[in-house]
């Protein structure tokens, strides 16, 4: 199941929006995608709600947007989260570290 | 214990899709609860992922095994490779903690994910190299109903 990236501007946030499993295979696109959108700081939001699979590569690709936003003081958000990614992070402990919204 | 089924694949990730599948319906159909099938179907494909990743540094053309052996009490999940044994270090399980992020590695994490959904786990190293990630599950703890 290939992975779908919309990438849109909304109430002066970028917003990706992902839709599919996002795995070993996929989460490269993702990381790329979002890399390229943290360059312009301010708020980027990636939109999980259609994602009903998420791995630990594609926790450590959140991670590593999170990381990238952070020198340019600009907010890093969660949107949405599906249950399988909300379980997948907080199976990784890691759901308190993420700005996690269901709306912006 | 008997073998249910034996799968061997190839080290490429554009597979994984279809082995979540094939583990999914396997518990499911054992009557395992959904939100169990869900940590176990995570669990195998990062002991899947950390042996394409690291056993084979992310080469698509070496062999992956996958097997099935289950009883009345346990389904046990052994996913094997023969590439570059890991460290004793890199498979242990950590204490309950929010992960350093400065450090954080996906292999890391597929381990800890991999402790978290299954009753018993073992990384054993194989001869001359290889690895054998042994997953087992107690049944009767998971069914639904």
């Amino acid at each position: 199941m290939g992975l779908e990236l919309g990438i849109s501007d909304e109430q002066g946030a970028q917003v990706i929006r992902v839709v599919g499993e996002v795995d070993l295979n996929s989460s490269p696109e993702l990381r790329t995608a979002i890399l390229e959108a943290a360059k312009r700081g301010g708020t980027l939001a990636v939109e999980l709600r259609e994602v009903p699979y998420m791995d630990s590569s594609g926790v450590a690709t959140l991670v590593e947007g999170l990381k990238a936003m952070e020198p340019k003081g600009g907010a890093f958000v969660l949107l949405a989260p599906s249950s399988a990614v909300a379980k997948v992070l907080q199976l990784s402990r890691l759901d308190s570290v993420f700005d996690i919204r269901e709306t912006l | 214990m008997e073998t249910d089924f034996t799968l061997t694949f190839r080290s490429d990730p554009a597979l994984l899709c279809a082995v979540r599948r094939l583990v999914r319906q396997y518990v499911e159909d054992r009557r395992v609860s959904a939100e169990k099938a869900n940590e176990v179907v995570l669990a195998v494909d990062e002991a899947c992922t950390n042996a394409i990743r690291h056993a084979y540094g992310n080469a698509h053309d070496r062999v992956l095994t996958l097997s099935v052996i289950a009883d009345a009490d346990w389904i046990e999940i052994r996913v094997e490779d023969d590439g570059m044994t890991a460290p004793a270090w890199a498979v242990a399980r950590k204490d309950a903690a929010t992960p350093d992020l400065e450090t954080l590695s996906p292999g890391g994490l597929g381990v800890q994910l991999i402790y978290e959904a299954f009753d018993d786990v073992s990384f054993l190293a194989a001869e001359p190299q290889g690895n054998c990630v042994v997953m087992r599950l107690r049944r009767r703890a998971m069914v639904e109903g």
